[in-house]
């Protein structure tokens, strides 16, 4: 600023700039200076989050995860060029709205582990009735076990998939 | 059904019932057990509609410190503390999950846990079973994304490993170095790895 200021004297001395535009300058030149240091002056905040946008799924065959997440959730395939990942979107997507998907795709080359792991997913069902998602989950090949509104299966690679109700998982509940 | 018309067609012959009602009651009979018969046949739904994702469940070595950072990150509440875990729901009691019409779907929530995923169930059932994949990000929509806004706001937050990765995402890594991705409503199946 500093800098900036003596500057504009010595413009206004040799005779660039008059007295009007210097002062206008100055006034300027303060007011974002002063909008800087309130932005650096506040504090750290956190982001709003709205959802989960999409889970990334590695494993050694992109493909059996995406089919049988395709066959249990009754999901749409999207990029899937053959090139070792695809996208499956739980309704949706509709541009601009985020989506909800997963990514199944194939080890990349440099997996490294961290310390912490996501152990599942649960998925919530709408309009829950215990038999008929049961039953609907059995028709895909899967061996539904759990309690009223909560259902646990795994999918082919041993990984637990979760799904429940309003009822069955809820925060506030 | 046989039976059932054969007796009304009795009553009806006696005089017990009128010519109406022998209409209106097998009618109503019928089309109710037509009804039922009809829904016992129809071929079982294969697979379920998720509205939604419920939860995640997160497991590292101090369930503490994780939610700490997650809290801070996202402005998340902590609710339901437990001797091993915590709940942070991604908004406030009552509020609807974002993008979803349905009435009965809870907002989504994370869990974060200490606990040791090789241990037998301490109800007896069966063990879970040595999963050979892995979740190995987890991303996350927020609001008013702007990359280099929010590039900013993850440095003044302390938040370590920062990438953007195109203009509607950016990584980093959590406390426990687990890869976070957040993005703008932008980002979706369709644009995603396209």
């Amino acid at each position: 600023m500093e800098r900036f200021i003596a500057d504009l004297v010595k413009s206004f001395e040799s005779g660039k700039i008059d007295r009007r535009q210097f002062c206008e300058t100055v006034a300027l030149a303060t007011t974002v200076y002063a909008a800087g240091s309130a932005a650096e002056a506040a504090p750290a905040r956190g982001l709003k989050m709205l959802g989960v946008n999409h889970i990334s799924y590695a494993c050694s065959d992109y493909k059996v995860a995406r089919d049988w997440y395709a066959k249990v959730f009754n999901t749409k395939i999207y990029n899937d060029k053959g090139m070792g990942r695809a996208n499956l979107a739980f309704g949706g997507p509709e541009p601009g709205k985020g989506g909800a998907f997963i990514i199944t795709r194939n080890f990349g080359a440099n997996e490294k582990p961290a310390g912490a792991v996501v152990d599942h997913v649960c998925y919530t069902v709408a309009n829950w009735d215990d038999t008929r998602v049961n039953n609907a989950l059995k028709a895909a090949g899967t061996n539904p076990t759990g309690r009223k509104g909560s259902v646990n299966v795994y999918d082919p690679f041993g990984y637990q998939v979760q799904i429940a109700s309003i009822d069955g998982e809820n925060p506030f509940i | 059904m046989f039976g059932f018309a054969a007796t009304k067609l009795n009553e009806f012959e006696q005089g017990k019932i009128s010519r109406r009602q022998l209409i209106e009651t097998i009618t109503l009979a019928a089309t109710a057990v037509g009804a039922a018969e009809s829904a016992h046949a129809a071929p079982a739904q294969v697979g379920v509609t998720a509205a939604a994702v419920n939860h995640v469940s997160y497991t590292c070595p101090d369930f503490k410190k994780a939610a700490d950072w997650y809290s801070k990150v996202f402005n998340l509440d902590q609710i339901d503390p437990k001797a091993t875990e915590v709940t942070l729901p991604f908004g406030k009691k009552g509020e609807q999950p974002y993008n979803v019409t349905a009435k009965d779907v809870p907002l989504t929530f994370l869990i974060m846990r200490t606990r040791d995923l090789n241990a037998p169930p301490a109800n007896g059932a069966a063990p879970r079973p040595k999963a050979t994949n892995v979740v190995n990000h987890m991303a996350y929509t927020v609001a008013d994304f702007d990359s280099a806004r929010v590039q900013a706001q993850l440095k003044a937050l302390g938040v370590e490993n920062i990438r953007a990765t195109g203009a509607n995402a950016i990584h980093m890594t959590d406390a426990f170095g687990y890869d976070v991705e957040i993005c703008g409503l932008a980002n979706s199946a369709l644009t995603d790895g396209a």
